[in-house]
């Protein structure tokens, strides 16, 4: 509930622990690929998102409920975790929970630009993150962008969207404000981790998703062929580039494989990496990061019983479990078959 | 520090202070190992507490598994009929 006091990770391991129970396994994605919306959306309410559903349901139908539920879901587990945790734990768990804030920062600014409805927007925000309810609701009242970096002045996002908003109206492109928002979470993630052995192998699961996330940029970057430099958009606090380097790596497309296929990612990526270089299709590599994040998470959960690496474990999991299920449902909504669903699916 | 603790326990030794009465350093010594019990059942406690807000069935286990570092009180009980 709140950063003061000592922390209590007991506690919230054997919630997480007995919560983890009641993910998905194998056998229920393989159920739900073969599963038409409606069907998926049946199948949930007999699981852990009987509540979403049934409150969803006479609103929303198909693809959507599914989505909308599978969001509400995470947004009130999430908030549960934070709910529990005391103590610096709790500020361990906001730190990777912010990025929801983040997204929801997006989400409005985007709604607004586009003049999207409020109720549109309230719909795809994912309440998970350490903003009130006051404050996600001052967020969607706002009616101009200038108005949302008002709301926001006083969190962490105010100074770095106060300087994007100039460029903002230079150019009038959202690309400066979502990449200050980004920034100011990423640049938060990392920073003042303080605590003993547990909270290293947390820090070090951080750094690898930096890492990922730069790479992931970089390969992009590198693919399009686009005139952008690619040191605007690098991501401070991950170990494998640096500015300098990944400037340098993202107008070589092979020097870049080749550098990342020599690092310490490269056992996990490796087979990624050749499929990068053969098909030229950054999909796989995409997923192998996802995988190798999750599979990092999975090992994370056994090695401190009582710290908090189970409880990010399990937030990995159900994140993962949430877009899996989302591509299940898009993927039957697109008309793809079972198989090629199976294939876009992230599982250890 | 550790030196002026020895000098302490010299001191209270010498006098003929209370630690050297057999019955005072077993009440110690059950005192201690409650402490420590305690201590562990904090633990054990909050995390049976919290297996049980997911599934009321894990009550019996979460119960019997705070109350087993207890043992380690009634082990140390024995040490004051020994004395």
């Amino acid at each position: 509930m709140s950063a003061v006091g000592s922390s209590n990770p007991e506690y919230v391991v054997a919630r997480v622990r007995a919560r983890r129970g009641s993910l998905y396994g194998d056998e229920e994605y393989r159920k739900l690929t073969r599963m038409g919306p409606a069907e998926i959306a049946r199948f949930m309410e007999e699981s852990s998102y009987a509540d979403e559903i049934n409150a969803l349901g006479s609103r929303h139908g198909g693809v959507d409920l599914i989505e909308y539920a599978l969001n509400r879901n995470l947004a009130s587990q999430f908030d549960a975790i934070l709910d529990w945790s005391e103590g610096s734990l709790y500020g361990l768990i906001a730190r990777y929970l912010r990025k929801f804030d983040a997204w929801n920062v997006k989400t409005v600014i985007r709604g607004v630009y586009t003049d999207a409805d409020q109720s549109a927007v309230e719909s795809d925000l994912i309440r998970a993150g350490e903003f009130d309810d006051r404050r996600i609701r001052r967020l969607l009242e706002a009616d101009s962008i200038d108005a949302v970096v008002e709301v926001l002045e006083d969190t962490i996002y105010g100074d770095p969207l106060q300087a994007a908003y100039a460029e903002y109206e230079e150019t009038g492109v959202l690309v400066p404000l979502e990449n200050a928002v980004d920034r100011a979470f990423y640049e938060r993630l990392l920073s003042g981790l303080g605590g003993g052995e547990p909270t290293r192998q947390y820090e070090a699961f951080l750094k690898a998703e930096v890492d990922f996330r730069n790479a992931t940029n970089a390969l992009r970057l590198a693919r399009s062929g686009a005139d952008i430099d690619p040191a605007a958009y690098f991501i401070e606090g991950g170990e494998l580039f640096t500015r300098g380097s990944l400037a340098r790596l993202a107008r070589n497309l092979d020097e870049l494989v080749e550098y990342i296929a020599d690092s310490q990612y490269g056992d996990e990526l490796g087979p990624a990496l050749r499929e990068l270089e053969e098909a030229d299709s950054l999909i796989a590599f995409e997923h192998a990061t996802d995988a190798a994040l999750l599979a990092y998470g999975d090992r994370l959960g056994t090695i401190h019983p009582v710290s908090i690496t189970p409880i990010i474990s399990y937030i990995l999991a159900k994140e993962r479990e949430v877009e899996n299920i989302r591509a299940i449902a898009r993927g039957k909504e697109a008309g793809l078959s079972a198989d090629e669903i199976e294939s876009e699916l992230v599982i250890t | 520090m550790l030196e002026a603790t020895n000098e302490l326990g010299n001191v209270a030794l010498q006098a003929g202070g209370t630690l050297t009465d057999p019955s005072a350093a077993a009440a110690l010594a059950v005192g201690l190992a409650a402490l420590g019990a305690g201590y562990a059942e904090r633990g054990i406690g909050s995390a049976a507490v919290g297996a049980m807000a997911e599934d009321d069935d894990l009550f019996v286990n979460g119960l019997i598994l705070t109350v087993l570092p207890e043992t380690i009180v009634i082990l140390a009980l024995v040490v004051v009929f020994i004395v």
